[in-house]
């Protein structure tokens, strides 16, 4: 879709344009699902495991069902639906067993939510408690208890997952590219270390929400805050054994996902109370607690990674192995470790690569995709252990990047070929360290360490990122012209925050060459009423749904100049267009208004010709294909995005306190449709990275409770968390086959933002960090060399960085 | 029990369960859903309204507190069609992602600049400390808020390398 | 929230005392809210009356006199924060004070309600107590005057008697001037509970620590002297404190920063 137009000639891609939903945003106009009430409608509590594994013995509900306004009880015991998006392996209530703290066993619906409160606690549960296995490490011990002793019998996508019966493996992903053994051999440094981060709540500011009717004749209606309209459809029906035809699903303003609205959450829940109450629609709302342990979180990771270094510095080898800790259920997880198995070595270049990428099954709340897919949490380890190995080899660690660099000619590790187009990550790199004055400080920061005593610290890190989704994913853009000649946009494509209908209404003004007032896009979506789109995940988005708005553009264009054609008596092929009408082109003052057009052009005797003018674009991902099981090889990448974090950082070495003195991010976007969009992703993605580097992750004790499932102990960054100085810089070279030549970058801001830090942390103070988030404690402990603290799973014997580093200088 | 109070100018008189905070009576008794609850445990700000001129968690007051109170709400905030100066100054600067935490953060600027018309950076970030957002990094607010007061130099710009 | 119980607001202290009374263990009083309610919400507590303190006359009354500074129990930490006469009077109560929370909770907080939930995280309670602070008991059958050092009982628990309620704080005269300086060690910059806080206040030569998260109450040093050396006073800080390992930190941390601030702070409060 890139044609190769100089920015001086575009109108509005590239260009300042305002958000289409600020006005009713602002105004508290925007309506949320949290904010809908339906009439007749029910309310929701649960009643949840205090246990992270148990055996449900007995559910007393009849008092419960009994008392004022209650109107449906469920337990999981008369309920048998599986979910799953890639393994099948969820009740919709806990059934038989608990598998992880704050699983729902039982539900109530009632006319309040008092009345649902009261009737919730009122329902007796008898548990056996079980032995909880709570570390994923744990989990592959051959003793370990197992969390799905029948995984062998559920179903699950063959041709992309492997799970391993009989073990808590819920998946294994394989890569094998050239010959490792061969390339250690040959190495001159060999260096082994092991990364880890726990899980983390995406915390979007609306927690989990749905209403769902289920009506006479089966057909059941949903309202839910959730980003892929048509993957809870999908996911419902299959759950359910209902046709499409029979489910409705609508999203209005959503507040915030970050992944964790991807997938099917809530819905099915309030369908099953829904149909038990006679239909009345039901809503749940997720307390913010339940966000933390009834809903998914993101998956903890460790990532040992072993790495041979020739003696010029370039790498030759290069051994991985990934271990994510599931929790409870596969959910996207199995999906993360795909994604991450497949890109595990960030944006360089491994000749020789050997990858087994785990997903570990454990008695804890389940993980699923949160923006990045697990790229925050691998690049954490990867781009840690580019600074250890590189100051291990006596090299400067930029330079070692840059040697090691993806470039125009590099194989990808599933043997894709890096051509000019697929972007720059060298220039990322130079440029983010250009801008903090790598490797030197200078006479200022010279003169604030003398005053405040603190050691001021610089770090690179570089970041890459491929949308991780099916080789076949497509989506469909509906344009249709109103009566004075605007146009309204159709997508199922949301936008829960990110900017992304912004930068469609630039791209179709600019494509039809209409005014952008005349442009509207349609925010609540309607899976009845828009057209498909596979899930608003992955930073396809812009990129997809954009080619497709291309297309519906030149689409709704060519059916208006057919009609034009007719009117004006004229070959299509001689026509032109303005904002307002179309015109012979070699007698401009003969055309016809696109608003005399819109809806049926009437001729001057009152017959009518044409009709309703629309426009549909469709456009599904070109080339890709699935990976080999065994080798992973194939094309699983849409695009590459690279991009890389420059940072400077100040340490008190005597308490390990640290302050973010700078960050400069930079992003090879292909072309930044709205600048200022790109800027609010670029900042507003780097902080939610500092957050998952500076203090979140869930915190168990050793009978798997989580201790803190609030804001209380589980903080996430504020105003005053702000770095001192930010700056966002975009590289521009140009996608071949993305819209205006652009990609996307709503993930990549919140890669690598921990990395940098703890580079910069370590420049600054020697401290080598190997487990993320960095808390001030952490760092005094790195500092002084003591046993760092793991209250991952408070007291367990299973350390954060045990491992030692395998520092070998062959001659 | 019986509570009259004004909201956005408006004298309303209703029965309210003693039980429930102002977040919800505002949102279930007077209609006024512009106010979110983030997390109900004041951590989050996002149900931030005006009582009697101080920025309040709303979610921590009981609509029977707020008897006789004046209060001010984000449906308040513009007045007829015109967006009021603070919630233009969120537009130009892209200050709104998802809008969840966009009338909490609106209400706490609004307080700040009724008693520091010209506040420093710092002071923004003081004000808006109790109000969470997760899309936009803060930045694109602060901004907003130090170009309304004067201070566009405050203001960031997307750089092209 | 979604537990239901009955409001009282008695309109005159009497009413109130009478009030507490009556309800006996049924009540919980209700100042700013901060805490009562999200635990009402949370089912860790469940009044099934909650007495609103805050609207009797005089209630909210922030006042100097003879006796020093005087604060009813519904004074906010805002309100102490917005008088220009505590802000040069009290520097050491306001700096505690606003490292309480963030801005809107300090609108509603009281300075009363900080101290009778007397958790060990109380950011007032040093201020109060290195001043040498009273509070004023006052119930059905009459008042008493209790100083903060002896007020705080354990973890959340006071010398509060049932039916009693702590009508006001009184700041002496005499620790007007008072200089000082809170250092609270947090997770992030901005509105967190602290991991440990220590205050040191310094007065015609006599120097007194006031320390939080670090024991199971606030915990007042006054054994420091001028002729003391930073060690020697950090010393004595760590000596009256018994921090925990939590999920905020450990204690080992704990010791060592309360250490470094006991240092720092005695080396810098002039």
């Amino acid at each position: 879709m890139f044609d190769d137009i100089d920015a001086s000639e575009l109108s509005y891609v590239g260009k300042k344009a305002d958000r289409p939903d600020m006005l009713e945003k602002l105004t508290g106009e925007a309506v949320f699902v949290s904010d809908m009430e339906m009439p007749g409608m029910l309310h929701v509590q649960l009643k949840k495991s205090p246990y992270a594994r148990a055996r449900i013995k007995r559910i007393d509900a009849v008092k419960a069902a009994a008392m004022p306004g209650v109107r449906a009880v469920v337990t999981g015991d008369e309920l048998d639906y599986h979910i799953g998006l890639y393994i099948v392996d969820k009740y919709i209530l806990a059934k038989g067993e608990v598998r992880h703290y704050g699983e729902a066993v039982a539900a109530v619906a009632a006319e309040t939510l008092e009345q649902a409160r009261a009737a919730a606690e009122a329902i007796r549960v008898d548990y056996e408690p079980l032995t909880p296995v709570l570390h994923h490490m744990d989990a592959l011990k051959p003793d370990a208890p197992l969390v799905h002793p029948d995984l062998g019998t559920y179903s699950y996508i063959q041709a992309v997952f492997t799970p391993k019966p009989g073990t808590n493996i819920a998946n294994h992903t394989k890569l094998r590219k050239g010959d490792v053994d061969k390339g250690f051999e040959e190495s001159s440094f060999i260096v082994e270390r092991e990364y880890s981060c726990p899980s983390v709540q995406h915390v979007p500011m609306e927690t989990h929400v749905a209403i769902v009717q289920w009506g006479r004749g089966d057909k059941v209606s949903i309202w839910t805050s959730a980003q892929s309209p048509f993957t809870v459809r999908n996911l419902f029906c299959h759950a359910f054994g209902l046709p499409h035809i029979n489910v409705r699903v609508q999203v209005p303003y959503v507040g915030g996902g970050f992944g964790g609205k991807a997938g099917i959450g809530v819905e099915p829940l309030c369908a099953v109370l829904s149909r038990k109450a006679g239909g009345k629609p039901v809503k749940f709302q997720a307390s913010r607690e339940e966000e933390f342990s009834l809903l998914p979180c993101r998956s903890a990771l460790t990532y040992r990674i072993k790495t041979g270094v020739s003696s010029e510095g370039k790498i030759l080898a290069q051994h991985m192995t990934m271990y994510w800790d599931s929790g409870a259920y596969a959910d996207y997880a199995v999906n993360v470790t795909r994604a991450s198995g497949y890109s595990a070595s960030g944006p360089y270049e491994i000749p020789n690569a050997w990858i087994d990428a785990y997903t570990i099954y454990t008695n804890k709340p389940y993980g699923t995709a949160y923006r990045g897919f697990g790229h925050v949490e691998f690049h954490w380890a990867i781009e840690r252990h580019m600074e250890l190995v590189a100051s291990a080899i006596g090299m400067d660690p930029l330079a070692f990047r840059i040697k090691n660099a993806l470039k125009p000619g590099s194989i990808t590790l599933t043997g894709e070929r890096i051509l000019p187009s697929t972007g720059n990550v060298v220039k990322c790199i130079e440029e983010a360290a250009r801008r903090i004055n790598y490797g030197r400080l200078t006479d200022e920061e010279k003169a604030r360490e003398r005053k405040t005593g603190w050691k001021i610290g610089k770090g690179v890190a570089a970041l890459q990122k491929a949308p991780a989704m099916p080789s076949y994913t497509a989506t469909a853009v509906v344009l249709k012209m109103n009566e004075d000649g605007s146009v309204l946009v159709n997508l199922s494509l949301t936008d829960y925050g990110q900017g992304t209908y912004a930068s469609i209404r630039q791209i179709v003004a600019e494509r039809l060459g209409f005014s952008i007032e005349k442009i509207k896009v349609a925010f609540e979506n309607d899976t009845d009423r828009d057209p498909y789109d596979w899930q608003t995940v992955a930073s396809k988005g812009l990129l997809m749904s954009g080619n497709a708005a291309i297309l519906a553009a030149e689409d709704m264009l060519k059916n208006a100049y057919a009609v034009a054609a007719e009117v004006l008596h004229a070959n299509p092929r001689d026509l032109g267009h303005d904002a307002d009408r179309v015109f012979l082109k070699h007698h401009p003052d003969h055309g016809v208004a696109f608003a005399a057009m819109a809806v049926g052009y009437a001729l001057p005797n009152g017959s009518g010709i044409g009709g309703p003018i629309i426009g549909v674009g469709r456009y599904i991902a070109q080339g890709l294909s699935n990976l080999n099981k065994e080798t992973g090889e194939g094309n699983p990448a849409l695009d590459w995005t690279f991009g890389a974090h420059g940072m400077i950082v100040e340490v008190n070495e005597e308490t390990g306190e640290y302050r973010v003195l700078k960050v400069a991010s930079i992003y090879d976007v292909g072309r930044a449709v709205n600048p200022d969009i790109v800027r609010g992703q670029a900042i507003g993605g780097m902080i939610q990275g500092l957050g998952t580097a500076i203090c979140e992750g869930y915190i168990y004790d050793q009978q798997g409770r989580l201790l803190n499932p609030s804001f209380t102990d589980n903080k996430i960054p504020t105003a005053k968390d702000l770095p001192l100085e930010i700056e966002c810089a975009v590289v521009e070279t140009p996608q071949i086959d993305g819209p205006y030549g652009a990609r996307g970058v709503g993930e990549h801001s919140m890669i690598s933002v921990a990395p940098a830090l703890g580079n910069a942390i370590q420049k600054a103070t020697g401290a080598e960090l190997m487990h993320m988030p960095m808390r001030f404690e952490d760092v005094w402990r790195a500092i002084g060399k003591k046993e760092p603290v793991d209250n991952w799973i408070t007291k367990s014997p299973v350390g954060s960085c045990r491992s030692a580093p395998e520092l070998r200088k062959r001659d | 029990m019986k509570i009259r109070l004004t909201v956005n100018g408006l004298a309303y008189e209703r029965d309210c369960a003693e039980h429930k905070t102002l977040l919800r009576f505002l949102r279930e008794d007077l209609g006024l859903i512009g106010t979110k609850e983030g997390c109900g445990m004041g951590e989050c700000g996002a149900c931030t309204v005006i009582l009697n001129g101080r920025a309040v968690n709303s979610c921590m007051v009981l609509a029977v507190e707020a008897d006789g109170a004046a209060i001010a709400t984000i449906e308040g905030e513009a007045s007829g069609p015109s967006l009021s100066d603070i919630q233009k100054a969120f537009q130009r600067n892209h200050a709104v992602q998802c809008g969840f935490c966009t009338a909490g953060m609106v209400m706490s600027v609004k307080e700040l600049l009724s008693t520091t018309p010209g506040p420093s950076v710092d002071q923004v970030k003081d004000a808006i400390e109790g109000n969470f957002c997760r899309c936009t990094g803060y930045t694109q607010i602060i901004e907003a808020v130090m170009e309304l007061t004067g201070h566009p130099e405050t203001k960031g710009e997307l750089e092209h390398v | 929230m979604v537990y239901e119980f009955r409001y009282l607001a008695p309109k005159t202290a009497a009413e109130l005392a009478a009030t507490l009374d009556d309800v006996k263990s049924d009540g919980k009083l209700l100042a700013g809210g901060t805490d009562l309610i999200p635990n009402i919400r949370n089912g860790m507590l469940k009044p099934r009356v909650v007495v609103d303190i805050k609207k009797y006359e005089g209630a909210g009354r922030l006042a100097f006199g003879s006796d020093g500074l005087t604060m009813g129990p519904a004074v906010t930490i805002n309100d102490l924060l917005r008088s220009k006469d505590a802000r040069e009077r009290y520097p050491v109560l306001c700096s505690c004070a606003h490292e309480l929370a963030s801005h809107q909770i300090r609108n509603r907080a009281t300075v009363a309600g900080n101290v009778v939930n007397a958790s060990p995280c109380s950011d007032m309670a040093p201020a109060l107590l290195c001043l040498g602070a009273r509070a004023v008991l006052r119930s059905a059958t009459g008042e008493r005057v209790v100083p903060f050092s002896q007020f705080f009982a354990g973890v959340k628990k006071t010398v509060l008697a049932q039916g009693e309620f702590l009508s006001m704080i009184v700041v002496p005269a005499e620790s007007a001037g008072t200089s000082g300086n809170y250092l609270k060690l947090k997770r992030i910059a901005g509105h967190d509970l602290g991991i440990v806080g220590v205050l040191m206040t310094r007065q015609d030569g006599r120097i007194r620590f006031g320390v939080s998260s670090a024991a199971p109450t606030p915990v007042l040093v006054d054994t420091v002297s001028e002729k003391d050396d930073p060690d020697e006073a950090a010393r004595k800080v760590l000596a009256a404190v018994l921090p925990i390992s939590d999920v905020r930190g450990t204690k080992e941390y704990r010791e060592h920063m309360i250490g470094v601030y006991a240092r720092r702070l005695f080396t810098e409060v002039k």
